[in-house]
């Protein structure tokens, strides 16, 4: 069983961003959540296969020797991944479609490839199920535990808690939602030993122009008018109270 | 022509979908289940899976195809939209029919707004709560298409969660994010909420790391709240999340005065949970002895 795993960077949305008419500006990266929950079940996916795990991270040129990349390839090391591979895009693009495009090629020999659902900064599509368009395999998203029995076995999430269980051939690419498991924590002590010891295949692609999408302003959304209380805790707390009390809770 | 694939796991998104069709032009729903009060020319298939999609999207040549940003819409759209090369646009909350389609999306976590233009044809994955779904329902006129292709994906068992407490159900909802911060901080939450006659809930992140089990969870992939009260503690309000909170009354505690929980609340209080619930605990205990 041959595994594959997608890591990506995306603006770190606690630090906060800039937001400009004609593009978001960051002040820092932080690994794509969701691709590192596909991360986590990729992992619990080697340890109930036997397979191998190698993991791809993607990245823009502009961004190839950013810290949190080298962080997000780094804590695969760190939990067992057999490869690394750092497929770098020659131009920043919006549109999973052109990415999809670009990586293509190198995600043909998976039996197995998971991804996150979606990343925070998108709007113009979502990798995964692009990607298994392009390649012609089966696709599966919102995915929340992944078994093999001989043949696939996904669990995906179909609203109001409700899970489905679905057999899927292979090969195939999942969009994970959460992992079956937390995602394990790796101490610091061992994600520095990983950075050192790790080695990454850098793979540069072209990232083709689709065009059809053209973006005419970021802005924010309105602020509708609300109470927004702010001071001192017990100030705080004795207003929460009148509100408790304005709603007949206490 | 606008073509609608209804959501097969969630049905009410698929009025959404058609109330904003009918403002698109015309327009044709697929749906596999048996709607009968979709308003307009509906089609109605033996199964709904990406073949069917495309040869119904071959069949009609639709300039735009519209899924629910829901669990069947988010498989089948962008697998479309690979195989096809078509553009598409995810996340969207606004959808005007023109030379090009102009579509709004939400995204960077419910933080940023972004107009595009985009080509014709199209797919466009669009969030629920934005069109009124009882202007999708009206008289169907229903056309049956045998289109029985088998798929790759095919579920085999649906498996529903244990439930303690219906959370859709209750009055009053204490529900924690990330803020928390640390598992001990939910007994917090959960002495609040007894003190309130309430249940205590989390958003994906708390489910996630297992603090709360998964029938506590709101949002999209959760349950929706609708009682009285909804109090987000530490809860920043990704699109996902809010898009299970109906309540009649938010009441938000985030640190971010940007944070996006606060456009959905009726009272936002800029602190950190942490400290202010022992404070508030602290009062709501002395009134109550």
């Amino acid at each position: 069983m041959r595994i594959g795993a997608i890591v990506r960077i995306v603006p770190d949305l606690v630090m906060g961003i800039e937001i400009e008419e004609s593009e978001i500006v960051p002040f820092k990266y932080v690994p794509n959540e969701r691709d590192e929950h596909a991360l986590e079940e990729a992992v619990v996916f080697k340890e109930k296969t036997g397979g191998t795990l190698e993991v791809v991270g993607i990245v823009d040129d502009e961004l190839r020797d950013d810290e949190a990349m080298e962080e997000a390839l780094a804590l695969a090391y760190a939990k067992g991944a057999d490869s690394l591979k750092k497929i770098v895009l020659n131009r920043r693009t919006f549109d999973r479609r052109e990415v999809a495009r670009a990586i293509a090629d190198h995600f043909k020999d998976y039996d197995v490839v998971m991804v996150g659902i979606q990343s925070i900064d998108s709007f113009a599509g979502y990798l995964g199920g692009i990607l298994s368009g392009v390649l012609g395999y089966s696709y599966v998203g919102g995915v929340v535990g992944v078994d093999y029995d001989g043949g696939l076995i996904v669990q995906k999430e179909l609203g109001g808690g409700v899970v489905g269980k679905f057999r899927v051939k292979t090969p195939a690419i999942l969009g994970v939602v959460s992992a079956e498991r937390p995602i394990t924590f790796v101490p610091l002590v061992k994600l520095r030993q990983a950075m050192k010891e790790m080695k990454v295949e850098e793979i540069e692609v072209e990232v083709p122009d689709m065009g059809g999408i053209e973006v005419v302003r970021f802005y924010e959304p309105e602020k509708p008018e609300i109470t927004l209380l702010e001071g001192d805790v017990e100030e705080l707390a004795d207003k929460l109270v009148e509100v408790f009390k304005s709603l007949s809770l206490v | 022509m606008i073509l609608v694939f209804g959501e097969e796991f969630e049905r009410d998104v698929t009025y959404e979908l058609v109330a904003l069709a009918k403002r698109l032009g015309d327009y044709k729903v697929v749906v596999r289940e048996d709607f009968d009060d979709i308003d307009g020319d509906v089609i109605r298939v033996e199964r709904l899976n990406w073949k069917v999609v495309k040869e119904l999207h071959d069949r009609f040549k639709p300039e735009g195809v519209l899924f629910a940003n829901a669990p069947s819409g988010m498989d089948l759209a962008p697998k479309l939209a690979g195989i096809t090369g078509i553009p598409m646009v995810t996340n969207v909350i606004k959808l005007e029919n023109g030379d090009r389609f102009k579509a709004t999306s939400l995204t960077y976590g419910g933080k940023v707004l972004v107009d595009l233009e985009v080509d014709k044809p199209s797919i466009f994955v669009v969030n629920r709560g934005y069109y009124d779904p009882n202007e999708g329902r009206g008289t169907p006129k229903v056309e049956k298409l045998d289109l029985d292709f088998e798929d790759d994906v095919e579920l085999i068992e649906v498996v529903k969660p244990e439930e303690d407490v219906d959370i859709s159900k209750a009055e009053v909802v204490v529900s924690v994010g990330r803020g928390i911060g640390d598992e001990s901080n939910i007994e917090l939450a959960k002495e609040l909420a007894e003190l309130l006659n309430g249940v205590v809930a989390g958003s994906r992140p708390i489910i996630d790391q297992g603090w709360l089990p998964k029938s506590r969870q709101v949002g999209r992939s959760g349950k929706t709240v609708t009682g009285k009260v909804y109090i987000a503690l530490g809860i920043s309000g990704a699109t996902e999340h809010v898009e299970g909170v109906k309540a009649k009354n938010v009441i938000a505690v985030n640190t971010d005065r940007d944070a996006p929980i606060f456009r959905i609340a009726k009272v936002g209080v800029v602190a950190d949970v942490n400290e202010l619930l022992p404070v508030l605990i602290e009062k709501l205990r002395e009134i109550k002895s």
